[in-house]
This record gives structure tokens, C-alpha cells and sequence, in this order.
């Protein structure tokens, strides 16, 4: 018994193993997520930097490797692929490439655009007054197309798949990358959703509805998975941990006057949103409805994340900010170098000026069930793509 | 486009028309020269180079910029200035300046001869916007439009054939949904464009207006009594509103303010006066003899902040009236000059010759700025302090597109640098130092005291000014020195080149 499963399962692992194009693409995306997060990290520890911090360099690294895998696999198929090889392509400009590729090249190049771009207007306007800037937007748009690039990739792969294989590799590969995109909200929602300190007040529920919703049922319809929005909720809080525990380790000295807060090693991410429980909800809720009323779904799935969300996030950030959270493993308490520290750590803001109200949660069930029809639209079309 | 390049050239600070801090001066036991290059732009990296004077060996060169605000916490550690490859006394570093406002940045030189610091005041002001040049506009626009095409297509590929079984080709439907999808595209991306670029316009515009300009000043000029009253009113709504005055004003080397007067047309009539203040806005001095005439008014004042900064106004002159009693023992004016090539003849009958040499002042490039003086019999003069210095440089491009007060001290204000040197930690209250520098000033004795240590007769009897001019064209310099109780006056020309390219 044993000795004829363990060849067949080596059999499977070689097919489950994606092409050398999708794993450039997924180290890519994952590349600059890290750097990205290293990034802010570096600026809320260090202070200053130049081009060549290595958290820049992730995120270069990202732009260029996708760049370039997909750039020889374009034309490699274009110029030396057999009709097999070009079938499953869509054409650009007269050359053949997977559409995920494609993806990944503009990505790439618009990332390589926005240096020049960056290196100018700093010297025009000042290093970084704002972080929001038209060539950091450019910047921004090329990481995410390379992260959308990659899943393209992969849920090619999977929608090609033949139903009797069973290997499953390439669609928690696709829960990975929605991982990175959830990992995108978080990013740009730092302001909004990324401290503790901000669940009781009412934008966070907006935002957090606005953002989340969207990618959980999009994973829950496009991935192959009994879990697929779990699966994803897994991946983003993994990967956020992962972070967390591995800053906290590098030593740093801020570098930028004025410093009111010494800190001495990289201040990590906060911890990342408890998504696990609203996507059980959503996987749940999918699998009970299935695919045919897909409003009435969108109606149902707003209103699961929203309760569920808002229940785990309020009562566990306030575990969060309890004294029990103060160490290596949650990462909390931990400001940056310019913080004044006060008891404004341990309270939570805005939250007599923008208050939970029923009016409030009402706007934001609206916009998860928003997010969720949008979700489920981008999530039929990612179930049929090929190429 | 016209009127900012105006908008630009008129912006100064500390001067007019030069951005660059130049200083010499001592870093404990190691005479120093320190250049900052100004970046322009705030939050900007200013260059900072730090040169040796003295063969005595340092260790290492250390450099840390000190925001004016004394509710700045401990700053961070400073950094090493390296050694410029190829030149063993010159160091180069980077100075991150975050904010707008003054810095006093502490150069540490450490050695076989121990440690020393010199403080060398810096202002961080946005004073010019670079232009898009157009190589690098056109390479943008090229990428710009490659996306832009580039993301169109996209959404026609993955609308036309993503979605199809490999090698199944697409019909005439999926075609004509792509097409649509493709217009709809242009369309957002198009309006995406126009917003960005709208953004794009509305940071221009609030930088621009950030731009550093000096404040406003009016400069009229009345008759009274026979004599000719000068006065300087700062009619800058953000300085004449009580509630919006940034910080008061301390005296350097003695005054409140240091004023000049250039003739506009010919250059010739130059005075240096001091005009007492009647209030925090309105200043006036008795006008010294000059021809009547439209003059240039340059006047430097320093906040107690550490910000030096020179008011840029100009006034009608009318004829003279009576004798004029100067209103200030170091008032001092003079009208053209005698005297041929580098040597020119003072009032008192001794003579200042410009130690130039032969080589062209290039600009960017040190310039050899030493004079010297000797007395009628043709001996070294002795000099005495004239505002607590062994000279004065004042220097205007022809045009007024520059104008620069010197010492051999270089660029710095003094009194700014004393301000870094005297602020305590309780110096939140506005108008504390600038009190206790007043007093610290009445409590000397002397005006125009400066802190021991800090001047500057030179060992030798030559002048010496650390300096390198910022713009080629014809310039004039004035030279006074104080020799026997008087203010001698020698005025020279110099003509600077642009570097030629290449090396």
C-alpha cells in the first residue's frame, strides 16, 4: 500500500508544483508586500533613508523579478512557443502572454516609471511631505498590479486544472495573493484600521466594510477551496505575525529630529484585524446559499461580516490595548520615534467625536453588502478565467 | 513663467540671491571652513562640507543639525562626516533639514588635539521650484502614455479572451464587448488623469505659495529739521499683527537692524546705517549725504529664533538739506572710489589692496577674497574691531539679483549663532532670549560685544572672507574696515564667470 501511494503522491506534488513564471510572480508580489510593510516600519523606527534601504529594495526587487520572468515568458512564447504554449495566452500589441503576465509587466514598468518620477518631485517639493504623492500612486499602482498579476496567474492554473486532479496547491496559492491584497487594505487603511486604538469609533467599521468584504467573497467565489475566504483570512494574518515577530528583532536608532520616543529596534506592524471569524462567516454563508441568488447573497454577506467583524474587533481590541498585549508575541505598544508618549496608547480615539452609532453601522452593513456584490462580480469572472 | 523666474530670483533669506552658508571659524583647537549647499526645498538634504584648517589630524568629523524650537527633544545622533576621496582635510556629510524655520548645526571635530564644536547657524527655506526639464518630461510623458495605452489594451485582452478555453478563439460578440470595455476604460483612466493632474497642480500651487519670501518692507524718506529721515516700516501683515509675530527681533553685533543703501543706476553711493527702531515695525536713521537718487534698501535683522533674514525694499532720495548727524557711531557711507586696479585709496590717506591674483572668479568656486591695509607710509595698518569684527564685505551684482553682507566669519549671522548658543530649555516664552541678549549685551559694556572667543581680528593683517558667489555677472564689493576711531570704506568691482563644463 505504502509503496505504490508514495510514488503516485511524488507524482502529484511535481504537477501541484506551479510553473517557474507563477512562483517569480507570487515571490514578486510577496517581495513587495514585505517591503512595503518593512518600509513603514523603517519610517515610523529609522526616520530617514535613501533608495537603498533593503525595504526599498524588496520592493524594487518585486517589480523587477516580475518584470523580467514575465517579460522572457512573453517572449519566449511569442517568438519559440508551440501552439500549446500559445493557446493559453491572450494577445498584446501582436505578442502572446498569460493575462497575468501581462499584469505583472505594467505593474513593472510603472514601478520603474515612478522612480524618475519620485527622484524629481522630492527634489521639486521636499522628501515626502505627504506620503500620499502622484508618483508614490504611480508606485502603488504598479506593486498591486504585479500582486494582481500574480493571482491571475495562479487562478488560471486552477480553472485549468482537470477536475479528477486533486491537488490543491495552486488555489491556496490564490488565497495567498488575496492575502497580499487584504494585507494592500490594511496598508493604505493604516489610518483608519490599523490601530486598535480606532475600534470604537464608526469609520473603522466603514472602512473595514468598504475594503475587506470585497476580497473575502471574491476569494470565496473564484478559489477551488471547501475554505477559501478562511483560507485567505489565514494567509493575511500569518503573514502579518510573520512580520510582527520578525521586525521586533532588527535593531534601529531613530535617525530624524526630533525624537521623543528612543526606540531601539524596528517598530512592528499593529496586529493585523481578526479576519478569521467574518470569513467562516462568509464561507459559511456561501456554501449554504450557493450561486444563484447572488443579491440576496450580497445582502446576506454584508450583514455576516459586519456583525461578526464588529463583535470579535471591538472586545479583542480592547484586549489589545490591556496590559496582557504589551509583549513580543501581539507586538502592541510600540510607538514611533517622533510619538510624545501619553496615556492616548491605552484609550481609544475618536471615539466621543465619531461614535458606533445604530446610524452609523448602518451606513457601513451598506457598504459591506457594496463591497460584497462588487466581491462577488470580480469573483465570477476570476471562476472563468483561463489564460 | 516669466513672472515666477522674478518670483524666484527675488526670494532670499539671510541674503539676497545666495543660499549657500559659508563660515570660518574654530571647532575648539581646529580652525574649520564649513560650506552648507543649500537644497531648496524643505524637507531637503543640504550638503555640508567641513575643511580643516589647521594640519593637526582629526579622527573624525561629526555633524548634527539643532532645530531652533527648544521643545525639540534629544536630537539624534549625529553623523560622520566623510572624508571627501582624494583631499585628507576636506569632509562631506548630508544635513537632513525637516522643517522650515533655523538650525544651528554643531560641527565636531575630534583629534589628536581632543574635541571641539563650532556652530554654524543654517536656514531651511523653500526657495526655488525646479522646473520639469524637458528630457525628463519627455521620458515621463512616454511612460506615462506606454501605460496608459498599455492598460487599455489589458482590459481588452482579459474582457476579449481571458475567459475562453485555451486555443478557442473569440467571437464577434466577446470582440465587440471588448471594444467596449476598452472605450469605458479610456474614458476613467482619462478622467483618473485629469484628477491626478489636477492634484498634481493644486501641490504646485500650495508649494509655491510656501516659497520663503522676506517680509514686506516700505522705505520713505521725509525732510526735517534740513536733514533727510530715512524710514523702514515692516508692513508684513504677519509681522505687524501682534498675535501673528513670529518671534521679536535681537541685535546683531549691537543693532537691531543693519541697513544699505545702493544707488540703483551707477552703484557709486553706498551707505551702511543703523537705524533705530521707534517700535516693533518702523525704523529710522538721519540719511548720510548721498546724491539724490533712487536707491536700493537691503536691511538684515535676525529673530530670536535664530532666523536671519534681509528685508528687500527701495526708496526716492531727495536732495540733501543740512549737515547730517549720524544718528549711529557706525553709520558709514562713501560715494564711488579712488584708486586704480586692486588698490584703492581710503579717506584717511591709507590705502586696501584686493590680494585677487590672477585667476577668474568662477561661480560655486571659493573666492579670493583677502584684502589688505596699509597706512600712509605704506606699513600694515592696525585695525580695530568694527562691530565686534576685524571687517565688513557687503557685495550686489549689478542688477540687485544678489546682495551679501560678509565677515571673515563668513555668511553667518552672529547673532543667530549666539541664539542656538544661549538657549535654555524655559526659552519657550517668546521675547525671554532676546532679553537676556539684550541685557548680556548693555551688561558688556561694549556694543556690538560679542561672546569671547568668537572674533575674528586676524593674526595676520590681511582680511580674509569665505565666500563663493552664486550667479555669474558684474559685481560691487564694499570693504570697511576701522582704523584710528574711523570707518574706512574701499570699494571694488569683479566681474564672475560660469564654470566652464567639464573637468
Amino acid at each position: 500500500m505504502t509503496t505504490t501511494a508514495l510514488p503516485a503522491a511524488r507524482a502529484a506534488t511535481r504537477a501541484a508544483a506551479p510553473p517557474w513564471y507563477v512562483a517569480a510572480a507570487l515571490v514578486a508580489a510577496t517581495s513587495a508586500k514585505v517591503g512595503v510593510i518593512w518600509d513603514i516600519s523603517w519610517h515610523r523606527s529609522i526616520g530617514r533613508d535613501t533608495f537603498w534601504t533593503p525595504a526599498h529594495l524588496a520592493i524594487y526587487l518585486g517589480g523587477v523579478l516580475a518584470g523580467l520572468a514575465c517579460g522572457w515568458l512573453v517572449l519566449r512564447t511569442t517568438f519559440a512557443g508551440d501552439r500549446e504554449d500559445r493557446a493559453a495566452t491572450v494577445g498584446f500589441w501582436g505578442f502572446r502572454g498569460p493575462l497575468g503576465a501581462w499584469v505583472c509587466i505594467w505593474g513593472a514598468l510603472a514601478m520603474i516609471s515612478s522612480a524618475p518620477f519620485d527622484n524629481w518631485w522630492h527634489n521639486a517639493y521636499g522628501l515626502d511631505v505627504k506620503v500620499l504623492s502622484p508618483p508614490h500612486v504611480v508606485l502603488a499602482l504598479g506593486i498591486w498590479a504585479i500582486q494582481l498579476g500574480a493571482l491571475f496567474l495562479v487562478l488560471s492554473l486552477q480553472n485549468r486544472r482537470s477536475p479528477d486532479e486533486t491537488s490543491r496547491v495552486d488555489s491556496v496559492l490564490a488565497a495567498y495573493t488575496i492575502a497580499i491584497l487584504l494585507q494592500n487594505v490594511s496598508t493604505i487603511g493604516i489610518e483608519q484600521i490599523g490601530f486598535a486604538n480606532l475600534a470604537h469609533n464608526a469609520i473603522y467599521y466603514q472602512v473595514a466594510a468598504g475594503g475587506v468584504p470585497l476580497l473575502l467573497v471574491a476569494a470565496g467565489r473564484g478559489i477551488r477551496l471547501r475554505w477559501p475566504a478562511t483560507t485567505a483570512a489565514v494567509c493575511y494574518m500569518a503573514f502579518s505575525l510573520v512580520m510582527i515577530w520578525v521586525l521586533q528583532l532588527a535593531p534601529a536608532t531613530p535617525k530624524l529630529a526630533p525624537v521623543f520616543n528612543p526606540v531601539t529596534h524596528l517598530i512592528p506592524p499593529p496586529f493585523p484585524l481578526v479576519l478569521i471569524v467574518p470569513a467562516l462567516a462568509i464561507d459559511l454563508a456561501m456554501q449554504r446559499v450557493g450561486r444563484k441568488h447572488d443579491w440576496l447573497l450580497s445582502l446576506l454577506l454584508g450583514v455576516a461580516f459586519l456583525g461578526s467583524f464588529a463583535v470579535v474587533q471591538w472586545f479583542f481590541a480592547e484586549f489589545l490595548l490591556g496590559p496582557h498585549a504589551r509583549n513580543y508575541f501581539f507586538g502592541m505598544d510600540q510607538w514611533d520615534y517622533s510619538s510624545r508618549l501619553g496615556p492616548w496608547r491605552y484609550s481609544f480615539w475618536r471615539a466621543q467625536s465619531n461614535p458606533v452609532t445604530p446610524s452609523a453601522l448602518a451606513i457601513a452593513a451598506l457598504i459591506a453588502v457594496a463591497s460584497a456584490r462588487i466581491g462577488l462580480w470580480w469573483g465570477n469572472w476570476m471562476a472563468r478565467l483561463r489564460r | 513663467m516669466k513672472v515666477l523666474g522674478a518670483l524666484i530670483a527675488l526670494v532670499a533669506f539671510a541674503h539676497v540671491g545666495s543660499p549657500d552658508t559659508y563660515f570660518e571659524g574654530a571647532a575648539g583647537p581646529y580652525p574649520v571652513r564649513v560650506i552648507v549647499r543649500s537644497p531648496g526645498v524643505v524637507p531637503g538634504l543640504a550638503q555640508i562640507t567641513v575643511r580643516l584648517l589647521s594640519p593637526q589630524g582629526a579622527r573624525r568629523v561629526l555633524v548634527l543639525p539643532v532645530y531652533s524650537d527648544p521643545r525639540t527633544a534629544a536630537p539624534p545622533p549625529p553623523d560622520v562626516a566623510q572624508r571627501v576621496p582624494g583631499d585628507s582635510t576636506l569632509y562631506s556629510a548630508a544635513l537632513w533639514l525637516m522643517t522650515r524655520g533655523s538650525y544651528g548645526v554643531q560641527v565636531t571635530v575630534e583629534g589628536a588635539a581632543g574635541s571641539g564644536t563650532a556652530l554654524v547657524p543654517v536656514m531651511a527655506v523653500a526657495t526655488s521650484r525646479l522646473a520639469l526639464d524637458k528630457p525628463l518630461g519627455a521620458v515621463l510623458l512616454a511612460l506615462g502614455v506606454f501605460l496608459f495605452a498599455g492598460a487599455v489594451t489589458l482590459i481588452g485582452a482579459a474582457v476579449r479572451e481571458s475567459g475562453l478555453e485555451p486555443g478557442a478563439a473569440p467571437d464577434p460578440r466577446r470582440t465587440l464587448r471588448a471594444r467596449v470595455a476598452m472605450g469605458v476604460a479610456a474614458v476613467v483612466l482619462a478622467l483618473a488623469l485629469l484628477g491626478g493632474r489636477a492634484w498634481w497642480n493644486r501641490v504646485d500651487a500650495a508649494y509655491r505659495t510656501g516659497l520663503y519670501q522676506p517680509l514686506h518692507a516700505t522705505t520713505t524718506v521725509r525732510t526735517a529739521g534740513g536733514a533727510r529721515v530715512l524710514r523702514l516700516a515692516i508692513d508684513d501683515t504677519s509681522w505687524a499683527d501682534p498675535k501673528r509675530q513670529s518671534t521679536p527681533l535681537v541685535p546683531d553685533h549691537g543693532h537691531l537692524m543693519h541697513l544699505f543703501l545702493v544707488g540703483d543706476s551707477t552703484l557709486d553711493p553706498f551707505a551702511h546705517l543703523h537705524p533705530l527702531p521707534l517700535d516693533s515695525i518702523t525704523f529710522e536713521t538721519d540719511l548720510p549725504p548721498l546724491r539724490p537718487g533712487r536707491y536700493r534698501v537691503y536691511a538684515d535683522i535676525v529673530h530670536e529664533n535664530g532666523f536671519a533674514q534681509t528685508l528687500v525694499s527701495s526708496v526716492d532720495v531727495p536732495s540733501a538739506g543740512g549737515a547730517w548727524r549720524p544718528s549711529d557711531p557706525d553709520d558709514a557711507w562713501s560715494e564711488g572710489f579712488e584708486g586704480s586696479g586692486d588698490v584703492r585709496r581710503l579717506a584717511d590717506g591709507s590705502t586696501m589692496t584686493w590680494d585677487r591674483g590672477h585667476t577668474p572668479i568662477v561661480v560655486d568656486q571659493e573666492a579670493p577674497l583677502r584684502f589688505t591695509v596699509t597706512d600712509p607710509a605704506g606699513r600694515p595698518a592696525a585695525l580695530e574691531p568694527f562691530m565686534g569684527m576685524a571687517g565688513h564685505l557687503m557685495l550686489t551684482r549689478d542688477d540687485g539679483a544678489v546682495f551679501v553682507h560678509l565677515h571673515p566669519a563668513g555668511t553667518v549671522s552672529l547673532a543667530a549663532a549666539e541664539t542656538f548658543a544661549l538657549r535654555e530649555l524655559g526659552d519657550t516664552v517668546r521675547g525671554r532670549l532676546s532679553a537676556r541678549m539684550t541685557a548680556i549685551e548693555k551688561g558688556s559694556g561694549e556694543r556690538g560685544a560679542v561672546p569671547a572667543g568668537a572674533i575674528l581680528m586676524p593674526a595676520s593683517r590681511s582680511l580674509s572672507f569665505p565666500y563663493a558667489f552664486p550667479k555669474p555677472g558684474h559685481y560691487r564689493l564694499w570693504v570697511q574696515v576701522k582704523r584710528a576711531g574711523r570707518i574706512l570704506t574701499g570699494t571694488f568691482d569683479a566681474q564672475v564667470r560660469e564654470p566652464t563644463t567639464g573637468r
